[in-house]
């Protein structure tokens, strides 16, 4: 195997796959990075058994020769150590070659580094998934469907289905469902062309927050393949293959209330930066806790109360308030956070009394629904 | 300025008592053990009598009665130990206010103020006479310019010793202790400085700051500067009545491996533990639980929960998560459970969960009376619930500081 390359084109590859690499793996070869030059290009694979990340760097783009395929072949180099190498090299030139089976030589300039390099034939096969449930959506808009829910997943493994977010196909939308069990994410998006052959999957929260950093601010597709275990991302050279999370997603639906007695329309911004404010009191509290409370002209008070550090109150004008009056008391956090996924300046906040769910909206659409459970004060 | 602390350490406390109570036990080699009968019988403390012919704390009872057959066993009598450390702290509290229980048989004055009139030698002598002389029992003080340094003084000669400890003789006295001789320092820690090359108090006043934080945490630091004999900590009256944690253990008859056995002792631990709560109010979100088996190897596994919790059932739940997980088959000497992290459960604020939130949602009528009845009449009007503190022993070993909430309300 021998070849030349550029070598940002290949640091650009090892940041993808090396995403997907563990120090903490249980098997060894995975500590590595698996190289396979053919005459198209040069194939980088990072695993953790959890989520696979192969990116192809080809041979020529727009009729640019950026490999220089000289011998084709395969090799495992460990992953920290090459891409210390790799971004250490003191020109923009970079030749790999491997001799006698294992012997590596990477040169660069007049550096050369020898490594000793696994037998690719050892490398875990990739997981093989039917093409049969396969759909499509822009990058851009995949990437606002993460980040409008994987928030929201458990953070412990009590759960240990709840670590991920749940996505079901219910006719033409896709629904995103993530949350921890204190507050929940949904995010429903219409798209073409849905598969009909799997209704509900459940997606491991740290394979979304990687896959978010690989994917570009690009409206390009992605196709995504489904699989009762396994999830499989493709981009133009990248693909993401993701283990799936076993077992029964609680059913969600009937946590969101239809009928409401507290309707509030605010600023989504304003009322963000008064919650913020509050929390800088409530922070040291474990559940970081800020009352909320309607009053007359529509105006709700915000407060805070902490025994040890002090507390805050503050008014906020809101656009309306319809309904019984309301005092409840919540997690900050977990409205800020919601908030932020709103991004909205229009929302809408319904509640059903204090010691139940309520969710936020944006006041012209459900696509993105928040919902957040209150904390009851002693 | 300059402080003047007094660390006041009784000698062999309980051992004292007893032969306090009982003349004729004095000069004789006597022992207070666990329980002298089962094999849990550690002692606990001993006579310095018993002490000369070998016998120290943690030998269990049938090694010691081997290696000093006249020794007298005693079992603890903890109402006694406690009205004893009532009456110290009593002479304690006649000379400054500025006193800080650290647990029965010892704590910390600050007698700055005092030693303006008095010199603090003579002090110190008249206060190690007054509870001989009136209490009939032996105790050490140290005397320094910081706690640190008072309780490495008190320890440097017992029994009835009076040491002064300057800062300046940290250099000549301390440095070339080794670093477990230090307050503060135990095996592992010790353990982790070794690997860094540290041996000796004075390699430990010299050690790379940084490093140290990097190994040892915040207490690194802290280390480094008790090393330098700085110590900025003040005498602190009310510290004994912040609980921190709490927490039982309990050393069992025999070394047990059924899980029946464990499950039972887990929920006596859980109840003890929950009763303690109860009675100072108090809730917590850390658990932890210690496990020592028959190799006396010890080892604690803690998680913290969402929602602090006080209630028996919660905490034997965790508890019994957290054993499952850490437990490798192996016998069993000892169990133990602390909740720490407290707070007071009127401070307590329950996250609610998509699982549990019906069952409160019942309560809301409750809520919403107050609450108009609150607009009506003003905040505080109506509580849940009422503050009435209860009294427990549910924790009667030396270690536990519980009985002082008794001093509290004079």
């Amino acid at each position: 195997m021998k070849f030349e390359i550029m070598r940002d084109r290949l640091l650009d590859g090892l940041n993808d796959v090396t995403k997907a690499i563990s120090s903490k793996t249980t098997i060894p070869i995975l500590t590595g990075i698996k190289i396979d030059v053919t005459d198209n290009g040069v194939l980088l694979t990072g695993s953790d058994a959890d989520i696979t990340i192969q990116t192809f760097i080809p041979a020529e783009e727009d009729g640019n020769q950026i490999i220089n395929i000289v011998e084709t072949g395969s090799i495992v180099l460990q992953a920290r150590m090459f891409n210390e190498i790799v971004r250490k090299l003191p020109t923009n030139d970079v030749e790999i070659e491997v001799k006698n089976e294992l012997q590596t030589h990477i040169r660069s300039g007049k550096t050369e580094f020898h490594l000793i390099g696994s037998d690719a034939s050892e490398y875990p096969l990739l997981p093989e998934i039917s093409t049969e449930n396969r759909f499509e959506i822009p990058a851009d808009l995949l990437k606002s469907v993460i980040r409008e829910t994987v928030f929201a997943v458990a953070a412990s493994e009590s759960r240990p289905v709840l670590t991920g977010v749940n996505w079901n196909i219910e006719n033409d939308e896709l629904i995103c469902v993530a949350t921890d069990s204190h507050r929940l994410a949904r995010r429903k998006v219409k798209l073409e062309n849905l598969p009909n052959g799997i209704e509900s999957i459940v997606i491991p929260g740290k394979s979304l927050n990687e896959l978010n950093k690989i994917l570009g601010e690009t409206s390009n597709p992605v196709e995504i393949t489904m699989s009762n275990q396994q999830i499989l991302f493709k981009t133009d050279h990248v693909l993401f293959f993701s283990r799936l999370l076993e077992g029964n997603y609680p059913d969600t639906s009937r946590l969101i209330p239809n009928e409401f007695k507290t309707n509030i329309k605010l600023d989504g911004k304003t009322f963000l930066q008064a919650i913020d404010r509050a929390s800088l009191v409530a922070r040291e509290d474990r559940n970081n806790v800020v009352r909320f409370e309607t009053l007359e002209d529509d105006a709700v008070k915000i407060s805070s109360n902490s025994p040890e550090i002090g507390k805050v109150e503050e008014q906020i004008p809101v656009e309306s308030i319809e309904g019984e009056e309301l005092v409840i008391s919540f997690s900050a956090k977990y409205m800020m956070e919601a908030l932020k996924a709103i991004h909205g300046q229009d929302v809408i906040i319904q509640f059903t009394g204090a010691m139940r769910p309520f969710i936020l909206r944006s006041v012209h659409d459900d696509s993105i629904l928040q919902l957040i459970l209150p904390v009851r004060t002693y | 300025m300059a402080r003047v602390i007094f660390h006041v350490d009784m000698n062999s406390f309980y051992a004292s008592v007893e032969q306090a109570y009982h003349p004729e036990l004095k000069g004789k080699p006597i022992a207070i053990a666990g329980n002298p009968k089962e094999r849990r019988g550690i002692i606990v403390t001993s006579s310095y009598e018993a002490r000369a012919k070998g016998i120290y704390t943690t030998m269990n009872v049938a090694e010691a009665l081997k290696t000093c057959p006249e020794l007298i066993i005693l079992p603890p009598d903890f109402p006694k130990y406690r009205e004893a450390s009532k009456a110290i702290f009593t002479i304690l509290k006649s000379y400054t206010n500025l006193v800080e229980p650290v647990s029965i048989d010892e704590g910390y004055m600050d007698v700055t103020e005092v030693s303006k009139e008095r010199h603090p030698l003579e002090l110190a002598k008249e206060i190690q006479l007054r509870i001989f002389n009136e209490l009939d029992l032996p105790c050490s003080i140290g005397i320094a310019p910081n706690k640190f340094l008072a309780k490495t003084a008190s320890d440097m000669k017992k029994p009835m010793g009076i040491t002064v400890l300057r800062k300046r003789e940290v250099r000549e006295k301390l440095w070339p202790l080794p670093v477990l001789k230090m307050h503060g320092i135990g095996e592992s820690t010790a353990k982790k400085l070794h690997t860094l090359n540290i041996y000796t108090i004075g390699d430990l006043a010299k050690a790379d700051e940084r490093l140290l934080k990097q190994k040892l945490g915040k207490n690194g630091v802290r280390l480094i500067r008790r090393a330098n004999g700085i110590d900025t900590r003040e005498v602190d009256p009310n510290a004994i009545y912040d609980t921190k944690s709490v927490g039982n253990s309990t050393t069992l008859p025999y070394d047990i491996i059924e899980m029946k056995d464990i499950e039972t002792t887990f929920l006596k631990l859980s109840e003890k533990v929950a009763e303690r709560l109860e009675a100072k109010n108090l809730c917590g979100s850390t658990i932890t639980i210690q496990i020592r088996d028959c190799h006396w190897k010890n080892q604690s596994k803690s998680k913290t929960v969402q929602n602090p919790i006080y209630l028996e059932k919660d905490i034997f739940r965790e508890a019994m998560e957290l054993f499952s997980k850490a437990w490798d088959g192996t016998p069993i000497r000892l169990l133990g459970v602390t909740v720490s992290n407290v707070i007071d459960k009127k401070h307590f604020a329950e996250q609610l969960s998509i699982f549990n939130f019906e069952q409160f949602a019942k309560e809301e009528p409750i809520y919403e009376i107050i609450h108009s009845m609150e607009k009506k009449f003003g905040k505080g009007i109506v509580q849940k619930g009422i503050d009435v503190k209860k009294k427990s022993y549910a924790s009667k070993t030396s270690f536990s500081k519980d009985f002082f909430d008794d001093l509290i309300d004079k």
